[in-house]
């Protein structure tokens, strides 16, 4: 019988690997998402080509004459950097509005000695500068501000200054665990169970689909003559499910190669030197990311225990609702009537996917411990908490909770798919659903 | 002759009716067995108790003597009547994955697909999905996944439904060279000149239960009745006056032939049939003279309809 088995889950899974949108899915889903990722990003940082700007200092606070260059040049020129998509020319007195629009000056900034009491500068432009160019031209002209007040009004150096100068940060820390970036570590453990959830809906509804279509042609008379129902449902379950942890194994092998692939990049792009204070330090992308307060967390996240708890979770969790997905389609003959016994079946699914998005926002709150006991909404709610350390003594209590749920739904979704196989004509309701339920043999 | 298969006092019921009451029936092996009955009265529920699909509420099932159980299902071939294929997978894919279901292994199971394939003329659609088949195609490559692990039972349910004359009769031929292989083979369908050509042994079920049992021949001269068919040259009137009171006329009828006539005539008992034959020779110009060859299309009908005609019992 075991021969069998292992027949019939070879048949579920390599028809499906086999096929082309499986192939096709699978390798492009994580680089169509980091591609996503990596466009937006483009976009965010690109501009419409160089911008040249004209600060008008009319006060002389930050400028000074320079007689070998014949110009007015910054007295910090540190604050004002020559940058790809952002260049910078000071005057004392603005231009006249036409020679401004004849001139190869794409904005004018301007302001007097009042910037120091109200901080604002007027920018004349003809075609507004992008958000982004606007924002580095704002960030110059503090920092120039900045180094004259510090100067003029507190007689400072500006190094004493910036040494001096306190950004305070908070960094979050359980006083029992002394764990810190908890909650960046649960948008992690979201991401993990957004996986299982989609896993377990995708591959749970092709089972369904699977049961309909043999049903509907027939021929599951002909396989259930030769073998038991119920190694037919275990094996269809077993190769869906071996589809769906290929596909999981191949997300993260992918998603690991893109990772290093792009660290690499990221240090030979000599971004991580962008920050002068690192210049020259040899840093590779790991020790950046250490130092970056907003995404040191990714460095203590345990990958290894994440990726084996969510194969782990879909095991039990996908068992569990595929043999509900599986007696679905067994009790109907279309796929059209699957509706309205499938709602009864992705409500707990459905349920524990919402929860777990308002659970990230409080992963130890009551809503996300209790969610994360109950079989149904376990397996998804559970991979929110294990990244912030949860005992292991409780995931294998869930985990065990889980399994055995997954064992009696097993058992009784398996009595419907064997009484439902042959059923047709109309749908049952149900009550019928119930009295197959009963049906032992 | 042992029999593969003895069916005794089998019931079944579904949702409150009684499919099957106390049935029991014996398929001798060797043959081709005949399984009737009109719709409804049956056939498909003891078809999937003998295939394994279902099991009675009551009763026994015997396989080679031996209570059925799912192993025997290795030496069981079973062509249900709606029948189907995985649509995407490939024709020469589904042969080996339902041929090593039924036991076989992949090697095998490819060797015999090739030789079915040749002798089907279905070679060439090996790597094709069965999307691509014909209906008349695809019933050839679900007949020869039932046969191909060369079962002892083999049970075709309307195995013919479906195909073109030509078909058919290629398919009829194969059912009668596996049954001369020693193949058993149980039969059920509507088509009565089919159980005419093909099976030996019939039993015709009726509401769940069994109405006749028996060889083909064996019923056909039952049913007779001592009739005789009659073709004459002459005059109607003529032949009823000379026949008198020798023969009952039951019919008679005109034929294409513009003086020829067709009488359905019951002899009585105590008849002397060559001496009869002689007398009437004599009597009216004789083309010919036969027992009358009941169809099975009669016995069914008359058999139903004697057993719908019968008061109901008291409850």
């Amino acid at each position: 019988m075991s021969s069998i088995l292992g027949l019939i889950i070879a048949r579920e899974y390599l028809t499906r690997v086999r096929r082309r949108a499986f192939l096709i899915g699978t390798l492009l889903m994580p680089v169509l998402s980091a591609l996503v990722i990596g466009f937006v990003g483009f976009m965010a940082s690109q501009t419409e080509g160089e911008t040249k700007v004209l600060v008008i200092d009319r006060s002389g606070l930050i400028t000074r004459w320079d007689d070998g260059y014949n110009a007015w040049v910054p007295t910090h020129p540190d604050c004002f950097p020559e940058r790809a998509d952002l260049t910078y020319r000071f005057a004392e007195e603005p231009l006249a509005d036409s020679t401004f629009m004849n001139s190869d000056f794409d904005a004018m900034v301007d302001f007097d000695d009042a910037i120091v009491q109200h901080g604002k500068a007027m920018l004349y432009y003809e075609r507004s500068p992008g958000v982004v160019v606007q924002g580095k031209i704002q960030s110059d002209l503090s920092q120039a501000i900045e180094r004259f007040r510090v100067k003029s009004e507190l007689a400072l150096d500006y190094e004493t200054y910036k040494r001096l100068k306190m950004k305070v940060s908070l960094v979050g820390q359980d006083i029992v665990t002394k764990d810190r970036g908890a909650t960046g570590r649960a948008v992690i453990g979201f991401v993990f169970s957004l996986t299982l959830f989609m896993l377990i809906s995708i591959y749970g509804a092709q089972i369904m689909r699977g049961v309909i279509e043999e049903k509907a042609n027939r021929i599951v008379e002909v396989i259930i003559s030769a073998v038991k129902p119920r190694v037919l449902m275990a094996g269809k379950i077993i190769g869906v499910g071996l589809v769906g942890l290929t596909q999981f194994v191949a997300f993260i092998v992918i998603g690991w190669a893109m990772t290093a692939l792009g660290g690499f990049l990221f240090e030979q792009s000599g971004l991580i030197g962008g920050d002068t204070a690192l210049q020259g330090a040899g840093l590779d992308w790991k020790s950046w990311l250490a130092s970056q307060d907003e995404l040191s967390f990714l460095l203590d996240v345990n990958w290894g225990v994440m990726a084996l708890a969510t194969a782990a979770f879909f095991v039990t969790g996908y068992t569990l609702y595929a043999s509900l997905f599986a007696a679905v389609g067994a009790a109907v003959s279309e796929e059209s009537d699957a509706q309205y016994l499938m709602l009864p079946v992705m409500l707990p699914l459905i349920a524990s996917y919402v929860m777990a998005s308002t659970a990230m926002q409080d992963p130890e709150g009551t809503m996300a411990v209790v969610g994360s006991f109950v079989p149904f909404s376990a397996p998804v709610m559970m991979l929110i908490r294990i990244p912030l350390g949860v005992p292991l003594w409780e995931v294998l209590l869930s985990l065990l909770g889980v399994s055995l749920t997954a064992v009696l739904v097993v058992i009784f979704a398996g009595r419907v798919y064997r009484v439902g196989l042959l059923m047709h004509g109309k749908r049952p309701t149900f009550m019928e659903l119930f009295r197959w339920m009963r049906h032992r043999s | 002759m042992s029999s593969v298969i003895q069916v005794e006092g089998v019931s079944k019921t579904y949702r409150g009716h009684r499919a099957l009451k106390g049935v029991s029936l014996e398929i001798p092996q060797g043959g081709v067995f005949g399984l009737l009955g009109p719709n409804g009265a049956g056939k498909t529920t003891l078809i999937r108790m003998l295939a394994g699909i279902t099991a009675p509420d009551e009763g026994r099932i015997a396989f080679f003597g031996e209570p059925l159980e799912r192993h025997h299902q290795m030496r069981v071939g079973y062509l249900p009547e709606e029948r189907g294929l995985y649509k995407t997978m490939k024709v020469g894919e589904q042969g080996i994955y339902l041929g090593q279901l039924r036991g076989l292994s992949r090697a095998e199971a490819i060797r015999r697909l090739k030789v079915w394939f040749e002798r089907l003329e279905v070679d060439g659609w090996w790597n094709r999905p069965v999307s691509d088949l014909s209906k008349g195609m695809a019933q050839k490559i679900q007949f020869i996944t039932t046969v191909l692990h060369e079962p002892d039972l083999l049970i075709l349910d309307e195995p013919l439904s479906g195909f073109d004359p030509i078909n058919a009769q290629r398919i009829r031929e194969v059912v009668r060279a596996l049954s001369e292989q020693g193949t058993t083979i149980l039969l059920s369908t509507h088509d009565m000149p089919s159980v005419e050509e093909m099976c030996s042994t019939v039993t015709l079920v009726h509401q769940g239960e069994v109405l006749l049992a028996g060889g083909v021949s064996k019923l056909r001269e039952q049913a007779r009745q001592g009739r005789v068919r009659v073709v004459f040259e002459g005059e109607a009137i003529g032949f009823t006056a000379a026949l008198g009171a020798a023969a009952e006329l039951i019919s008679l009828r005109s034929m294409e032939h513009p003086r020829h006539h067709e009488a359905i005539l019951r002899l009585p008992e105590s008849a002397d049939w060559p001496e009869w034959v002689k007398w009437l020779a004599s009597e009216v110009r004789l083309i010919a003279c036969e027992p009358y060859a009941t169809s099975m299309r009669e016995i069914f009908i008359q058999a139903v309809e004697a057993k719908s005609a019968e008061p109901l019992p008291a409850t």
